[in-house]
């Protein structure tokens, strides 16, 4: 019996890895965004807070683009 | 000339059955890209059905490389002929169909393998399949699957909910159902690039093994565009029963919980994909909703958890069961396969009577987290969570024939 373990051990490691860091900068820049603008309700200055949560989700996005590159066979 | 009538029908048997079968693979996996964001609220019902049978359609167009072979290495190539692919499809089509009725979310690639395999069992012998590799490729997978989509998943829920502690719902509830549409999307093309090979493959093969087409070429426009159809109308029909089952009946699923499942389903299959482990898309999607729903700490409903892997390890004997049956039909030449054919819609036409005792629409999808079948004239309080998977053809049987004169006396 063959049983490829290696690759099974990567497959679990590589998904456990993306779906941690997809969810951290898609929850951390929510978490940011929304301090901004409780920040900017409360009259105060959310500008920075806000380019970095912005900059989180943007990544989380990234993200996204890689899955739709790896699925679209065409692209590579 | 006698003969050269026979092969045309089967061929044309053959695709037809083979669009059938990928009709029911659209709307049994519709839920595993979709089932989370409908039962969030991320998508209304509709737009996610229409957008995951575009996607569908889309992904299945993409998929230019056609698998060379159909057997899934679970025996040798050789023994593949028409009438054995047409009973490894009445395997799983009527497998699907079973449950779908009863909500079971299962694999359709084990249930075509399996029907398969019964089909060259009844042909060939036990001897000629490869028993190490349903090991390998069946059993020990369902149960990888839905540990590492769920690992996956109750770590990033875990986070999702720590990361976003303070923040008020008003601000998180937008972000993370945009998360949740996002990566729900993404299963919805990746698997119509994988599952809508499957038909093009078995079709294309026929076409080849009947001298209508030249060996060694990829599929025809024709058949690139009908299976893309196929499953793109399946997936939009949306096969609410299991869309309920695992969008409600496992755990109620909230929106960042969602979110982080979502983000879970898509990396374990785009890294089972492309990193060499083959992981069934349905195991994985229902892992990753199992897998969140413990990660948010709240109440699984183990019973039904239970009974889907049940489901999913009966799936590749049922379907071998079924397509062995189909295979001693199918053999008998033409009035044999009229035979197999007039039984096939006689038990389509049955599942789907039965399954309007108590009908589950995009209207009521999230309305209930129970896929009831025999219970229909039953107040919606009772559970049936007892009845065993090896268990459920009998009861149904009983409750059929002792309900229905009532039914019809009733209308």
């Amino acid at each position: 019996m063959h049983v490829d373990w290696a690759a099974l051990a990567i497959v679990a490691v590589v998904s456990i890895a993306a779906s941690v860091i997809f969810t951290i900068l898609l929850a951390g820049g929510i978490r940011l965004v929304s301090a901004a603008k409780i920040k900017s309700n409360e009259g105060g200055s959310g500008t920075a807070t806000v380019s970095l949560g912005y900059l989180l989700i943007g990544i989380a996005a990234l993200l996204v683009l890689f899955g739709i590159y790896l699925i679209v066979p065409q692209f590579h | 000339m006698g003969t050269d009538v026979a092969e045309l029908f089967i061929v044309v048997t053959v695709i037809a059955v083979a669009l059938i079968f990928d009709y029911t693979n659209g709307f049994h996996d519709s839920a595993n890209a979709m089932a989370g964001p409908i039962a969030t609220g991320a998508i209304r019902p509709r737009t996610a059905v229409i957008l995951g049978a575009f996607l569908n359609l889309v992904g299945a167009c993409l998929s230019t490389a056609v698998a060379k072979t159909i057997s899934g290495g679970f025996f040798d190539d050789q023994l593949i002929t028409a009438s054995i692919i047409l009973a490894g499809l009445v395997g799983a089509i009527v497998w699907n169909l079973m449950t779908w009725l009863f909500g079971l979310p299962s694999s359709s690639s084990h249930a075509l393998f399996g029907g398969l395999i019964g089909a060259v069992i009844v042909g060939a012998g036990i001897a000629s399949v490869h028993g190490w590799v349903i090991v390998s490729k069946v059993l020990l997978p369902a149960i990888v699957a839905p540990l590492v989509a769920g690992v996956a998943a109750a770590w990033a829920t875990r986070l999702a909910y720590r990361i976003t502690r303070r923040t008020p719902s008003v601000h998180t509830g937008t972000g993370f159902k945009y998360g949740q549409a996002f990566t729900s999307s993404m299963v919805a093309l990746a698997h119509g690039t994988s599952d809508g090979q499957k038909t093009m493959g078995v079709i294309t093969l026929v076409l080849i093994a009947a001298n209508l087409q030249a060996a060694g070429t990829g599929p025809q426009m024709w058949v690139i565009m009908i299976s893309a159809l196929a499953i793109g109308l399946g997936t939009y029909s949306g096969g609410w029963r299991i869309m309920r089952a695992m969008g409600k009946g496992i755990v109620e699923i909230e929106t960042p919980q969602g979110a982080a499942s979502g983000a879970a389903t898509s990396a374990t299959i785009l890294a089972s994909a492309h990193l060499g482990f083959g992981l069934s898309t349905t195991h994985v999607s229902t892992g990753s909703i199992l897998g969140s729903g413990v990660g948010r700490g709240a109440e699984v409903r183990w019973s039904v958890a239970r009974r889907m892997v049940f489901a999913w390890l009966l799936t590749l004997p049922g379907a071998a069961l079924v397509g062995g049956l189909a295979a001693l039909l199918a053999d008998q030449g033409v009035w044999g396969i009229s035979a197999l054919l007039v039984l096939l819609a006689g038990t389509c036409l049955g599942i789907y009577f039965l399954s309007r005792r108590n009908k589950i629409t995009h209207a009521n999808v999230t309305d209930s987290h129970q896929v009831l079948v025999l219970a229909a004239a039953a107040p919606t309080t009772v559970y049936p969570d007892d009845p065993r998977l090896e268990a459920l053809p009998k009861p149904k049987k009983k409750k059929k024939k002792a309900k229905k004169p009532k039914l019809k006396s009733a209308a």
